[in-house]
């Protein structure tokens, strides 16, 4: 028995309809899935050091929030893979996190014990006011150069959760140490950092 | 004459007075930002670098800066994330287009799904058998029936 051409019409349209509808669902669906994977809470860095490894550090570009150290002046751009050859101490700091101004004097005086050996402390200013990090600078007085970030694409790219974090970075532009939270201890970076100026 | 005078004086002299409510408020442009640590909107955000921008809001309105300035200030300083809703530009323009897509779709789906409906239970529920018993008293029903 043949089914009458109406019926015929509506499932074809019943089937279009679907098929419209699980278009739909899959764009929301990579929608949602894009901007999961932007939001970047990948730990490939702290993966690759607890197995030994050293893994080569986000190529940032930022503007100079504080020169200093052969490091271009205010409002012109610095990178990080400018800087290899010399070993980096890199803290990602903000004015308005507490933890951060307790470590300033610490990064001070790291600074002061290796600015004239090859080492190079340098800040980066996350997700704040410009006024507010050069009042920050001058309170504290840090002498250290600094970069800044106003938005969240540097943290992403270093895979930091947060300020206060600091990373060590060798001469070939890798990875050596993550510290993630505040640092305490001037130790905390001299032992590491002594081991990769050590390094040819 | 003089009474339409009098209300259209009155009506100048509430403008006058009302003016400044149209003056831009903080609360108003902390809901059109957002924390650029939480991702929140600004007016429910409470963390220390929402505090940040909340403070220097304040500071500009106190010195007369328009919406649009602190707005634009807040974009330098922080980018386009800071602005609680996306630019009407670029790829932006998605988050704009595809909620209004999606309800005009849904709209125009709600006919086509209820004739739909309408004619699938008009076409799949067939008229109940009768059983000869039945048909046999329905018959005799109508032969005593005398219209």
């Amino acid at each position: 028995m043949t089914e009458p051409p109406e019926d015929v019409g509506a499932d074809r349209r019943r089937l279009v309809g679907l098929i419209v509808g699980a278009v739909i669902a899959a764009l929301i669906i990579g929608l949602l899935v894009v901007g999961l994977l932007a939001r970047g809470d990948s730990t490939s860095i702290d993966d690759a050091l607890a197995t030994g490894q050293r893994p080569p550090a986000p190529n940032i570009t930022l503007p100079v929030l504080v020169s200093g150290a052969g490091l271009p002046p205010v409002g012109q751009t610095a990178s990080l893979a400018s800087l290899k050859g010399t070993p980096v101490v890199l803290n990602l700091w903000a004015s308005w996190c507490g933890p951060c101004r307790d470590e300033a004097p610490i990064f001070e005086k790291a600074w002061d014990k290796y600015k004239g050996k090859g080492a190079l402390v340098l800040g980066l200013d996350l997700q704040d006011l410009s006024e507010n990090a050069l009042a920050f600078v001058k309170k504290y007085d840090i002498t250290y150069p600094s970069l800044r970030d106003g938005t969240d694409a540097s943290k992403r790219d270093l895979e930091a959760t947060g300020v206060p974090e600091t990373f060590i970075i060798d001469r070939k532009g890798r990875i050596a140490l993550h510290i993630t939270g505040q640092v305490t201890d001037l130790r905390q970076i001299t032992v590491p950092l002594d081991q990769v100026l050590a390094e040819k | 004459m003089r009474r339409a005078l009098a209300i259209a004086l009155a009506a100048f002299a509430l403008g006058g007075v009302a003016a400044p409510a149209f003056a831009v408020t903080a609360q108003q442009i902390y809901r059109e930002t957002r924390c650029p640590t939480c991702n929140t909107p600004l007016d429910v955000s409470t963390s220390p670098a929402a505090q940040a921008i909340k403070d220097f809001i304040q500071v500009r309105i106190a010195k007369g800066q328009t919406e649009e300035q602190i707005l634009a200030a807040l974009e330098a300083e922080f980018g386009r994330e800071v602005l609680a809703t996306p630019p009407k530009e670029g790829f932006d323009l998605v988050a704009w287009i595809v909620p209004i897509v999606l309800v005009v779709g849904g709209l125009c789906a709600i006919p086509l799904v209820t004739r739909s409906w309408a004619r699938r239970r008009h076409t799949d529920t067939p008229a109940p058998e009768i059983s000869p018993e039945d048909a046999a008293r329905l018959d005799d029903e109508l032969k005593n029936h005398p219209g």
